[in-house]
C-alpha cells in the first residue's frame, strides 16, 4: 500500500468518526419517539455527586444512543440486515407469514396463574351477581400456523382449559371457538397485538349466551374503514420496517352513546372527563387504537339509548375497548374498571350503581402476567 | 468504558486522536496518561484512587529495585521485588477473590463478611502487566522507568487497560519513550480495528443471543442437540467477543503509534490441546510460563515434578479467569489434558489423521466450555449429562430446528471467520481489487457496527401495551 492510500485510508475512518461527531453534536436532542412511543433520554445534569457516583456516565451512554443521528434508520437497518441473515423474530416478536408480526408467547409463571385464577374465584364469591369469564387467545395461538416452523410456543388452550376448571362459580365463555373458526379472517391486526372490531365481534358472539342476549348479525351494520395506515405496538416492539399497515374500521354507529370517564385532577379531586365511543383524534398519531374509548382509564361508564336493559361491569384490559361498541344495544351502562389504575372495593361499587351483571375478561398474554388483579376481590 | 459504544467511537476516540496529534511529541504521554484515566474511571470513578496507588506503588518499587541493584545489594531488590508481588497480589485477591473465599468458607460453617465490591475493570489484566515489571528490572529484562508519567501511561494504556492483550513492560519499553507515527501504521491500526469491532459487534453479540437462549433455559426442557449448539455458540460467541477486543486493542495502538503482539491465532484450527493453548490467548499463557511455570523450574525437572508444576500453573490459570470455582475445574480439566497429551496422547493423535485431530480438539474445547459458562455447579451437571445423551428434554425439539436455521447464516460466517480463510483469500487479490474493495468493507463493517450499537437501547416502552 502507498503510503497516499494510507492516508487515504486514515482520512476515510477519521472522517466516519469525527462526522458523526460533529452530526451528533449539531443535530437537535429529539424529546420524545413515536416509532418507540416512549420519550428519549436527555443531556444528563453535570455535577461533582452524579461524576463520583457514575450516575452521570451511565446516562450519558444512554443520552448518546437515544440521541444518535437518524436512529430510527438504523434501527430499521438493524433489522433488515438481522432478517437478511435468516433470523426469525426480532425483539420477542416473530416475523410471520402472511406479512405478520406476532409477539412471542413463552411459558408463564405456573405460580402466578394459580394465583390470578384465585383471585378471580374469590370476586365471584363475594359478589352476588352473575359473574362470566374469559380469556382471549390471541395471534401465537389462533394464528400459530404463521408462525416459523418450529417456533417455541407455549400453549394458550391449557391455560384456557385451566382457567375455566378453576373459577367453576363464573359461566366460562368460549372464545377460543369462535375465533378459531373464523381464523382465516382479519380478525387480529398484523402489527398490533390487539384483536380487531370483526375480532371483537366474533368474541362477542361467543359471550352472547353467558352474557343472555341475540348478537346482532353481522351484516346489519356497514363497516367503517377509520385508518389504512396503522402501525401497532407489535410494530413498534419488532423493530421492523417492511410490513404494511393495518387498517382500522368499525361497524357499530355511535349515535346516542355517552362516554364518562371518572378520574381526579392533580389536587386529588374526583373529575369526569366526557369520552367517546370513538375519538378520532387518535387516528393522526401512532396509538391508533386508542380511538377506541380513547384508550386507557381508571373508570369509564358508557351510557346507551336503551334505558330499558341491564347495566354490565367489565373487569378489563384493552381488548374490551373494541368489543364494548357490540355489546351497547344490550345494556343499559356498561362499566369499564381498569385494576392497573382502579384500587376502589368492587363490591361496593356493584351495589351502588345497581351492576345486574359482570365480565371478566383478559387477553391470556396480560392475564397471566398481570400483578394487579389482587384487586378484584376487595 | 468500552470500546463497541457509541460514545467511546464517535465522541471520545476522535477527540483523543485530534488531540493527541496536534500535541507535541513529548507531551503526548501526559495526554494519554489523562485520556486512559477518563477511561478507566468511566464506569467507577472511585476506582481511579485504586489505579494511581499501584501505578505509584510498582513505580516507586521499580526504582528500589534499580537503586538496590546498583548497589549490589541481591537481598534488597529481592524483598522490593516480593514487596511488589505480595501487594499487588494482595489487592487483586481483595477486588477479586474475597467474595468467593468469604462464601466458601461460610458455606462450611465459618463467619465471613461478604463485601460484594465491584471488581475494578481490568484489575486482573493491568496487575500482571505491571507486577512484573519490578521483576524485568530485578532480572535485567528491562531498564528502570525514571518517569512516572511514562510509567502511568503503559500501566493504563486504554487499548490494552481492560482485556488485554498481556503486555510486559519489557515489550513497550522503547515505545513508551520513542515510538514513530505513520500514515501506514494508522490505516493498517484502522483495518485491525474495523474488524475487531465487527468480530464484536455483529458476530459475538449475535451469536451470543443463542447461548443466552439455552443457558437460560431449564434442566428439564434441555436436549442434547440443544444442548450442543448452544455451547458451539458460545465457543463462537467467546473468541470473536476476545478476540475482536484483542484485534481493537492492536488497532488502536496502531493508531497511536505502538505495536501490540497478537493475542490470538486461529485457536480452532488447532490439532491438539496444547496446540489450541498456543493460539488462544497467547499473552496470558506466555506470562504464566515466564512468570510461574519456568521458574518452578518448568519441563527441566523430572516427569512427576513438571506435572506438578503444570497442575499449578492451570489451576492458576483456571482462577484467573473468574472467582467461581467452575474457573478452577474447568483450569484442572486442561491441566489433566495438557499432561496426557505431553505424556503419550500427543504422539498418538500426530500418527491420526488431521481429520480426527481436529475433531479430537474441538471435542475437548466444546465440553471445556460448557465448565466455563455455566458457573452453577448443579445445572453444569444437568448441561453436560444433556450434552452427553441423558437429556430430560430428550434428543431433539422443534425449537432446536427453529433456532438452528434461525442462526444457521450466523454460525456459518462464524465458522469460517475461524478459519484463516479469509485472510488467505484476501492476501491472493491482486492489490488493485484490494484498493477498491478495502474502503467498502471498512466502511460497510463500520456502518453494521454503528446500526447494532444504535440498537442496543431500542427498547420501546409500551404502556398501552396491556
Amino acid at each position: 500500500m502507498s503510503k497516499k492510500y494510507c492516508i487515504f485510508i486514515t482520512t476515510l475512518f477519521c472522517a466516519f468518526i469525527g462526522l458523526f461527531l460533529v452530526a451528533n453534536a449539531a443535530a437537535p436532542d429529539r424529546e420524545f419517539s413515536e416509532m418507540e412511543n416512549r420519550n428519549l433520554e436527555q443531556m444528563p445534569a453535570l455535577s461533582a455527586k452524579s461524576l463520583l457516583s457514575g450516575e452521570f456516565m451511565k446516562n450519558f451512554e444512554t443520552y448518546t444512543t437515544d440521541q444518535f443521528v437518524g436512529r430510527d434508520a438504523w434501527i430499521g437497518l438493524k433489522s433488515s440486515t438481522e432478517r437478511v441473515l435468516g433470523k426469525q423474530e426480532n425483539n420477542n416478536v416473530y416475523f410471520c407469514d402472511e406479512d405478520t408480526l406476532i409477539t412471542r408467547f413463552d411459558q408463564p409463571d405456573a405460580a402466578k396463574v394459580s394465583e390470578n385464577l384465585n383471585y378471580v374465584n374469590t370476586f365471584v364469591e363475594n359478589v352476588d351477581i352473575p359473574v362470566t369469564f374469559s380469556l382471549i387467545p390471541t395471534q401465537a395461538c389462533i394464528w400459530a400456523d404463521r408462525l416459523p416452523a418450529g417456533a417455541p410456543n407455549a400453549s394458550q388452550t391449557d391455560l384456557l382449559d385451566q382457567a375455566k376448571a378453576t373459577v367453576p362459580g363464573a359461566t366460562w365463555a368460549d372464545l377460543y371457538s369462535s375465533l378459531w373458526e373464523h381464523k382465516d379472517e382479519d380478525i387480529f391486526y398484523r402489527t398490533d397485538h390487539h384483536w380487531t372490531s370483526l375480532g371483537a365481534y366474533y368474541g362477542y358472539t361467543a359471550l352472547a349466551e353467558a352474557l343472555g342476549y341475540t348478537p346482532v348479525p353481522l351484516d346489519t351494520y356497514t363497516e367503517t374503514v377509520r385508518s389504512t395506515e396503522f402501525y401497532g405496538t407489535v410494530f413498534s416492539s419488532s423493530g421492523v420496517r417492511w410490513v404494511s399497515p393495518d387498517t382500522i374500521t368499525t361497524y357499530v354507529p355511535d349515535t346516542g352513546i355517552t362516554v364518562t370517564s371518572y378520574t381526579y385532577d392533580s389536587a386529588g379531586n374526583p373529575v369526569e372527563v366526557p369520552r367517546s365511543l370513538y375519538d378520532t383524534s387518535f387516528l393522526s398519531v401512532k396509538d391508533k387504537y386508542s380511538m377506541f374509548l380513547g384508550g386507557n382509564q381508571s373508570l369509564g361508564v358508557v351510557k346507551t339509548p336503551n334505558a330499558d336493559k341491564p347495566k354490565l361491569l367489565i373487569l378489563r384490559d384493552s381488548y374490551a375497548d373494541s368489543l364494548v361498541p357490540f355489546l351497547t344495544p344490550h345494556f343499559s351502562e356498561i362499566h369499564l374498571i381498569d385494576l392497573r389504575y382502579y384500587k376502589l372495593s368492587l363490591s361496593d361499587y356493584i351495589q351502588q350503581n345497581g351492576i345486574d351483571q359482570a365480565l371478566v375478561l383478559y387477553s391470556v398474554p396480560n392475564f397471566v402476567t398481570d400483578s394487579n388483579l389482587f384487586w378484584i376481590t376487595r | 468504558m468500552v470500546f463497541s459504544s457509541l460514545y467511546f467511537l464517535f465522541l471520545y476516540l476522535p477527540i483523543v486522536l485530534l488531540v493527541y496529534y496536534i500535541t507535541p511529541l513529548k507531551w503526548r504521554n501526559l495526554w494519554l496518561l489523562v485520556v486512559n484515566l477518563i477511561f478507566y474511571g468511566w464506569g467507577e470513578p472511585k476506582y481511579i484512587v485504586l489505579m494511581l496507588f499501584t501505578i505509584v506503588l510498582d513505580y516507586f518499587m521499580g526504582l528500589v529495585v534499580a537503586r538496590c541493584k546498583e548497589q549490589d545489594n541481591d537481598k534488597g531488590a529481592r524483598i522490593a521485588v516480593a514487596v511488589a508481588l505480595v501487594l499487588n497480589l494482595a489487592i487483586l485477591f481483595f477486588f477479586k477473590y474475597w467474595d468467593l473465599v468469604a462464601r466458601t468458607l461460610q458455606y462450611v460453617g465459618i463467619g465471613m463478611p461478604v463485601l460484594n465490591l465491584t471488581l475494578p475493570i481490568g484489575i486482573s489484566f493491568y496487575t500482571f502487566q505491571t507486577m512484573t515489571y519490578p521483576v524485568d528490572v530485578y532480572r535485567g529484562d528491562a531498564q528502570v522507568q525514571k518517569n512516572i508519567v511514562n510509567f502511568g501511561t503503559f500501566v493504563t494504556l486504554f487499548p490494552q487497560l481492560i482485556a488485554g492483550p498481556i503486555i510486559k513492560y519489557k515489550e513497550l519499553a522503547d515505545q513508551m519513550t520513542y515510538r514513530t507515527h505513520s500514515p501506514e501504521q494508522f490505516a493498517s491500526g484502522v483495518q485491525v480495528f474495523t474488524v475487531g469491532l465487527a468480530k464484536k459487534v455483529l458476530l459475538a453479540n449475535n451469536i451470543g443471543k443463542l447461548w443466552d437462549v439455552y443457558l437460560a433455559l431449564p434442566a428439564d426442557q434441555l436436549t442434547t442437540a440443544g444442548a450442543w449448539l448452544g455451547v458451539a455458540a458460545f465457543s463462537l460467541q467467546l473468541y470473536f467477543d476476545f478476540s475482536g477486543y484483542s484485534d481493537m486493542a492492536v488497532g488502536l495502538g496502531r493508531m497511536l503509534g505502538f505495536e501490540f503482539l497478537r493475542n490470538f491465532n486461529y485457536p480452532y484450527i488447532s490439532k491438539s490441546v496444547t496446540e489450541f493453548w498456543r493460539r488462544w490467548h497467547i499473552s496470558l499463557g506466555s506470562w504464566f510460563r515466564e512468570y510461574l511455570y519456568i521458574p518452578m523450574g518448568g519441563n527441566r525437572v523430572s516427569k512427576p515434578r513438571m506435572f506438578f508444576n503444570l497442575f499449578v500453573v492451570w489451576a492458576a490459570t483456571g482462577i484467573w479467569h473468574g472467582a467461581s470455582w467452575n474457573f478452577l475445574v474447568w483450569g484442572l480439566y486442561f491441566a489433566v489434558l495438557i499432561i496426557l497429551e505431553k505424556a503419550f496422547l500427543g504422539r498418538v493423535l500426530e500418527k491420526l489423521p488431521a481429520a480426527v485431530q481436529h475433531i479430537y480438539t474441538l471435542f475437548l474445547v466444546l465440553v471445556s466450555w460448557a465448565i466455563f459458562a455455566v458457573e452453577d455447579f448443579g445445572h453444569l451437571g444437568s448441561y453436560l449429562a444433556a450434552m452427553f445423551g441423558s437429556a430430560q428434554g430428550g434428543l431433539y425439539s422443534d425449537s432446536v430446528g427453529y433456532y438452528f436455521t434461525s442462526f444457521l447464516p450466523m454460525l456459518i460466517i462464524g465458522c469460517v471467520a475461524s478459519t484463516p480463510l479469509a485472510a488467505k483469500l484476501w492476501a491472493k487479490l491482486p492489490v488493485k481489487a484490494v484498493k477498491i474493495v478495502l474502503p467498502v468493507v471498512l466502511l460497510a463493517g463500520l456502518l453494521f457496527s454503528t446500526a447494532y450499537l444504535v440498537d442496543a437501547t431500542y427498547n420501546p416502552f409500551l404502556y398501552f401495551r396491556f
